[in-house]
């Protein structure tokens, strides 16, 4: 077998795996074990295999293409995808829709990513999810008679979702064409609704639920509308098709409008699918959902709702990054730089624990659609990887510590690390690889640090190189992502010094706070050294996330583009030139400074104590409400759409009702009247012509009754009369009739 | 005659089968000597199933005589003999692959909608005979080719229909039931208004709808020349009144008001089918009789057309939010979602501006007829789920439900798949139609496009905020909470086939294409053909803006079917595509 068999062999089964487990869960779930525990094995067991049928793939992949240097000097050799179908969906004519593959080392690293992660959280949940063994009383919902909610557990349920999780996302990660992205797109929404309201007996469970479906279906929408652009003029979804047209070979893979389609649909078709990526990313304007969806268990959120799912988005943009126009490249950058800054200021002020790490999320994929946006293809994706693995680890600690306090609100908690010393630890390494913590280039040697620092400041470089590209406008994004880096910086060590240092502000919750077992803090530790590697090369090779992805990199976009048709001054730089010392080594040094001073200042506030964060309340106190009530966005919307929407329904049944029903009925009625009128013209007028006429009659007949006298002579005068008048009438028209004749 | 080892028999006799078997068990069952209501229900349940397996064993590509033939687009198993000759009609039964997943959908609801029938108590002998009565009703409308053999099924689906509401309904049943019988029969007496002046313009005389057809798209057609009232054409009218005469079934709006009515009264199983296949009567009418016979005013027209299908889309959408009553908000989706089927035929993007390239329209129109079939299983089934609960508690109140998962699992479960069948998902029946429509729209129209893809955020909120109202939540707030019991076998028996379609033709949507696409690009194909070589030389009044056609097409009469247009990327800019829409 060729690779060109063998690796989609290997992901088909990888892929599907989950779904077989999600299957057997969903018919037989609950008499796996007692209360559905085997479920947690089966669908376990059935992540882990596809992770190593994952790895297996990316083995044979890197075996028959080890990264080689390209020949200019600058990233690696690129390598061209496997593609090809499995099914028809329909086809019409000269249209097709199939279930295919489109596979590259991006695909593969994202398969890799998603079942390792995915591996390590369902482990997490066996402890985690392990009350749902039996019969849960959730203090949360009272029920009518005033006592908590008590139900049954829901064990299998959990792993049943996440099992069709994990087969929608790698579904997602493998589709050949734009359709089944879309296909698999509406199945990872399916499942995060459902894991969402997993505890759906709380109203806010339920409701949050639905705001992220509905939220992304508002994305959808968009999306929607991009897919008709792109098929109605270029006539497939195919991503190999799509990117031979829109570069092809004969361009040099420069950016070209295709035969059928103008620069306007062009347009239309980045945008739109760039707004299913507004949606499913969590970003400004429709970055709402995510911070509600933290009603779902935290390894959902952890799995979901950090690592896989809302990078979704990130991860369509860089597939889709060949048809972007550098129109549509600005649009996502400032998409990208309103978002990443407003969710850090709101990450603030909150003291749920997750909602901070929910606003973090959406603040850091706000990095990642920016850096896509400033061109930066490599530096984007690779936070994608990066954070998938901090952000995900930072999740799980906060289920740690969610688990052993039973509370969210931080106020509650403090000086935990004493009693969660594993959590605490792997917390603060993930706190610093989410700070981008390293020591950046000096004395000619390159930057060396956690993950999040390789990737962070990869983005960091390609900001201040487009903004040195860009004079004028283009410094705004660099500052911008330097602002958001310090506040992350800041949000993060006040997360971990509220939960971990300091003294026990709630003596009840701290004397019931324990280290969770093995099965969670297992998970912790693999994730935490992930958070420290993930962005490494192996030493001495060109094994590692970044020579791997370069691989994947868009024919035709390591240049960088100039000018559009609308923005003829917009350049978009080359990704390369980033990287050169000079520019790289600026980037990461003032990285390192705001981060620094984003610490220092979380250190005096809520470390050393030394500030007291009520004084800046009260000072900042305007801003303070702004991000405290989460710049009023849910108000707003909630004012401007729902209510209107429901409003202009009730108007549209009320139509029904009484203007369409109005009419029929009143036809109806109408008819009725006039039936009534016909009835009394008959009565009135008809009726009694014929009465009347009946009556003539009787009176004729009383009349001519006189006429029978019962006298014979007088009947044989009659009878006599009246042959001789017959005869006489025959004689004439017998006569008349032979004259005519 | 009943030769059974003489395939021609077999073939003549298979149509005229499937159609009065369910008849003759009517009449048999009125004079049937058993006592006991479950003994009549069986038989009409056994008679519906016999039906269901001929039209599977018809629907089988096996190769057999009458064994349908995929990927012919053409009638089979046609049966043509002489009725009444002095006016020509004609006892003439044809299946293609536009008729053939409406009638299969037709048999297999008849099924599970008699076996649904079990609650009913009263009156069960007449009342299975009304049901089998309108089976043959239905399966006639599907089969039928002869435009007065068509309009006679139609009649005699509509009088069973009257009764099953009226007597079996709700508290309101005769409202419902009589609004329901006006609202179609006034439909009807249009449609029969255009079958006759069809009838005497068209030379010889003739009710057959394949002749029908190949006079109305004859160059030169009588229908387009002559005159009928106020400066329209006979194919003008007639189009127009057949139009409206299907409308009211699919239903449009704004003629849709009879169905909420007519499905909050009628009992379970007719909701069933009432839904499942009497809708589905409209857009086959549509797709069968107003296009092919009256190509011109169908393509002035088709802006009407596709407006009126996204005006039903999203005011269908709209209403069903602000519903309280669990049918009506399922009745109110149906007329929502019937709105992609009239979107999805009516988009005539096989134009001059397009170079003639049917692929959009033939996926339009395939779209539309999946979503008949998928809308047929997913609100069937919400009908039916809507009716075990119903059986339950006894009420229909959206705001006195909740907390039903944890006490009925099963049920909530197949629920949830139902509903996300309808909503669209994807993996599930309702998306592909869906889709396919929407995409097929964008080279007809980009503005219908995008509103009626913003139908999909309205779909996901009434259908997620109902699944919250009933399904989720602490408890059950409404009144009989102790009645409700996990879903029987036999509710079980009706529900999983429907699920287990919903999934088949969401993971495999190719095996109801295999069936449909032929006949519909046959369709399609046969409107380009005239769209390129009649519409130019029709010279009246509101065509010259249309025909901007090149005069070397004018003239070039030639019906290829299967002849295809070159790809897309052969377009012009947008810009000009713009401009030769209607």
């Amino acid at each position: 077998m060729d690779i060109n068999s063998i690796i989609p062999t290997l992901l088909a089964l990888a892929w599907l795996l989950p779904l077989a487990s999600f299957a057997a869960i969903l018919l037989v779930g609950p008499r796996m074990g007692r209360a559905g525990k085997y479920a947690g094995y089966v669908a376990t067991g059935a992540i882990v295999v596809s992770c190593f049928l994952s790895f297996a793939a990316l083995a044979v992949w890197l075996f028959n293409h080890y990264p080689h240097e390209a020949h200019g000097g600058h990233g690696y050799e690129i390598v061209g995808p496997i593609s090809g179908e499995w099914y028809s969906l329909a086809e019409f004519g000269g249209l097709r829709l199939t279930i295919g593959y489109y596979i590259d080392s991006l695909t593969l690293a994202m398969f890799c990513m998603v079942t390792l992660v995915g591996a390590c959280i369902h482990v997490y949940s066996f402890g985690y999810m392990h009350e749902e063994l039996h019969d849960v009383t959730d203090p949360l919902v009272t029920t009518s008679d005033g006592r908590p909610l008590r139900r049954k557990g829901r064990y299998h349920r959990f792993f049943q979702y996440f099992s069709l999780f994990c087969f929608s996302m790698l579904g997602l990660v493998v589709a050949g064409n734009a359709a089944m992205v879309f296909v698999f797109w509406e199945l990872v929404g399916i499942c995060s609704y459902l894991l969402i309201g997993f505890y759906h007996e709380r109203r806010s469970a339920s409701n949050a639920g639905n705001k992220a479906f509905i939220v992304n279906r508002v994305g959808d929408f968009g999306f929607i509308i991009g897919l008709m652009a792109l098929w109605g003029s270029l006539g497939t979804f195919s991503f190999g098709e799509i990117f031979n047209q829109v570069r092809p070979v004969a361009s040099e893979h420069h950016l070209i409008v295709p035969g059928g389609m103008s620069y306007w649909l062009l347009i239309v078709a980045g945008l739109g699918v760039f707004c299913g990526c507004v949606g499913k990313s969590a970003q400004f304007p429709l970055h709402v959902w995510l911070p509600d969806a933290m009603e779902g268990p935290t390894p959902v959120s952890a799995l979901i709702h950090a690592a896989t799912m809302v990078a979704a988005g990130v991860y369509l943009v860089g597939r889709f990054f060949p048809v972007f126009t550098p129109e549509v490249l600005l649009v996502i950058a400032i998409v990208g730089c309103i978002t990443l800054f407003m969710a850090a200021t709101i990450a603030i002020t909150a003291t749920d624990i997750k909602r901070v790490l929910a606003y973090s999320t959406v603040s850091q994929l706000g990095y990642m659609m920016l850096a896509l946006g400033l061109g930066g293809w490599l530096a984007g994706i690779l936070h994608l990887f990066t954070h998938a693995c901090f952000k995900s680890l930072l999740f799980l600690c906060s289920g740690s510590v969610i688990h052993a306090c039973g509370t969210n609100e931080m106020p509650e908690m403090g000086g935990l690390r004493r009693k969660m010393p594993i959590t605490s630890i792997t917390m603060l390494i993930g706190c610093l690889a989410i700070a981008g913590a390293g020591i950046p280039t000096m004395f000619g040697l390159p930057g060396f640090g956690f993950s999040g620092f390789h990737s962070k400041d990869s983005i960091m470089a390609q900001g201040l190189l487009f903004g040195s590209s860009n004079p004028g406008f283009g410094m705004i994004f660099f500052y911008a992502a330097l602002i958001g880096a310090g506040i992350t910086s800041f949000y993060m060590f006040r997360l971990w010094y509220m939960t971990f240092a300091g003294r026990p502000r709630n003596e009840q919750r701290y004397a019931h706070a324990h280290e969770s077992p093995l099965s969670m803090t297992g998970p912790l530790m693999v994730l935490a050294v992930l958070a420290i590697v993930a962005a490494w090369s192996l030493p001495g090779t060109e094994l590692g996330l970044k020579p791997l992805l370069e691989q994947a990199r868009p024919l035709g976009t390591a240049e960088g583009a100039a000018g559009g048709m609308l923005l003829a001054n917009v350049t978009v730089p080359s990704e390369h030139l980033a990287h050169e010392p000079a520019n790289a080594a600026r980037a990461e040094w003032s990285s390192f400074a705001v981060a620094l001073f984003g610490f220092l200042l979380a250190t005096a506030f809520y470390g050393l104590r030394k500030l007291d964060p009520a004084d800046a309340r009260r000072t900042f106190s305007p801003l303070y409400k702004l991000f405290y009530h989460k710049w009023w966005f849910d108000e707003l919307y909630g004012f401007l759409f729902i209510r209107q929407v429901l409003r202009i329904s009730d108007w549209v049944a009320a139509i029904d009702k009484y203007v369409i029903d109005y009419l029929a009925d009143g036809s109806a009625k109408v008819t009725v009247i006039v039936s009534r009128a016909d009835d009394w013209i008959d009565r009135i007028f008809v009726d009694s012509a014929v009465d009347l006429t009946a009556r003539w009659t009787y009176s004729l007949g009383i009349q001519l009754r006189r006429l029978q006298t019962g006298n014979v002579r007088q009947y044989v005068m009659w009878l006599a009369v009246g042959l001789v008048a017959m005869f006489v009438l025959v004689n004439l028209y017998w006569n008349y009739a032979m004259a005519g004749g | 005659m009943f030769n059974l080892q003489n395939p021609e028999v077999l073939r003549t006799w298979m149509l005229s089968l499937i159609i009065f078997l369910p008849a003759v068990g009517a009449l048999v069952l009125c004079v049937l000597p058993v006592r006991g209501d479950q003994c009549l229900k069986r038989f009409s349940l056994l008679i519906t199933f016999v039906v269901f397996l001929l039209t599977v064993w018809a629907a089988i590509p096996a190769g057999g005589p009458a064994n349908f033939e995929v990927g012919k687009a053409g009638m089979q198993c046609v049966v043509q003999h002489e009725w009444i000759p002095s006016f020509n009609i004609q006892y003439y039964l044809g299946l293609d692959g536009i008729s053939l997943p409406l009638v299969l959908l037709t048999s297999f609801l008849s099924v599970l909608a008699m076996w649904a029938s079990w609650g009913i108590d009263k009156n069960v002998r007449a009342y299975c005979a009304f049901f089998l009565l309108l089976e043959t009703g239905m399966l006639g409308v599907f089969l039928a080719l002869d435009f007065f053999l068509f309009y006679v099924f139609w009649e005699v689906m509509l009088l069973p229909m009257y009764f099953l509401i009226g007597v079996w309904g709700g508290p309101r049943r005769e409202y419902a039931a009589i609004k329901f019988f006006l609202f179609t029969l006034a439909g009807s007496v249009l449609m029969l208004i255009a079958i006759l002046v069809l009838f005497y313009n068209s030379d010889p005389h003739t009710f057959s709808i394949t002749e029908l057809a190949r006079i109305g798209q004859m160059p030169d057609s009588p229908f387009s020349k002559n005159e009928l009232l106020w400066g329209r054409s006979v194919s003008w009218w007639a189009f127009v009144l057949l139009f409206i005469g299907f409308a009211v079934k699919l239903p449009s709006v704004p003629i849709h008001t009879w169905l909420p009515d007519a499905h909050v009264e009628a009992p379970t199983p007719i909701s069933m089918i009432l839904a499942g296949v009497l809708l589905k009567m409209g857009g086959y009418g549509i797709i069968r009789i107003c296009y092919p016979i009256c190509p011109d005013a169908g393509y002035e027209l088709a802006w009407w057309v596709c407006g009126l299908g996204t005006v039903s889309m999203v005011y269908g959408a709209l209403a069903a939010m602000a519903q309280k009553d669990f049918k009506r908000l399922v009745a109110y989706s149906s007329v929502s979602h019937m709105g992609y089927v009239l979107l999805g035929i009516g988009v005539w993007s096989a134009t001059a501006g397009t170079s003639y390239n049917t692929d959009y329209w033939t996926m339009g129109m395939s779209g539309a007829m999946f979503q008949m079939i998928a809308h047929g299983i997913s609100s069937a089934g919400m009908f039916f789920l809507v009716g075990v609960v119903y059986d339950r508690v006894h009420h229909r109140d959206l705001d006195r439900f909740g907390g039903l998962f944890p006490k009925m699992p099963v049920y909530a479960g197949i629920s949830m798949i139902i509903f996300f069948a309808a909503l669209g998902l994807p993996g599930l029946c309702g998306f592909w139609g869906e889709l396919f429509v929407v995409l097929g729209t964008w080279s007809f129209s980009k503005t219908l496009a995008v509103i009626a893809a913003s139908v999909v955020i309205l779909t996901a909120g009434y259908i997620l905020w109902t699944i919250q109202r009933v399904y989720l939540g602490p408890e059950y707030k409404g009144p009989h909470a102790e009645a409700l019991r996990p879903m029987s076998l036999r509710e079980k028996y009706i529900a999983v086939p429907l699920v287990v379609m919903a999934i088949l033709f969401g993971v495999y949507p190719k095996a109801l294409f295999d069936y449909v696409a032929p006949s519909v690009e046959k369709t399609v194909v046969e409107m380009k053909n005239w769209t390129e070589n009649v519409a130019p030389s029709l010279k009246k009044v509101g065509w010259d803006k249309r025909s901007a056609v090149p005069p070397s097409a004018v003239g070039n009469v030639e019906n290829v079917v299967g002849q295809r247009c070159a790809r897309p990327t052969l377009l012009a800019t947008a810009d000009e595509q713009e401009a030769v829409q209607p």
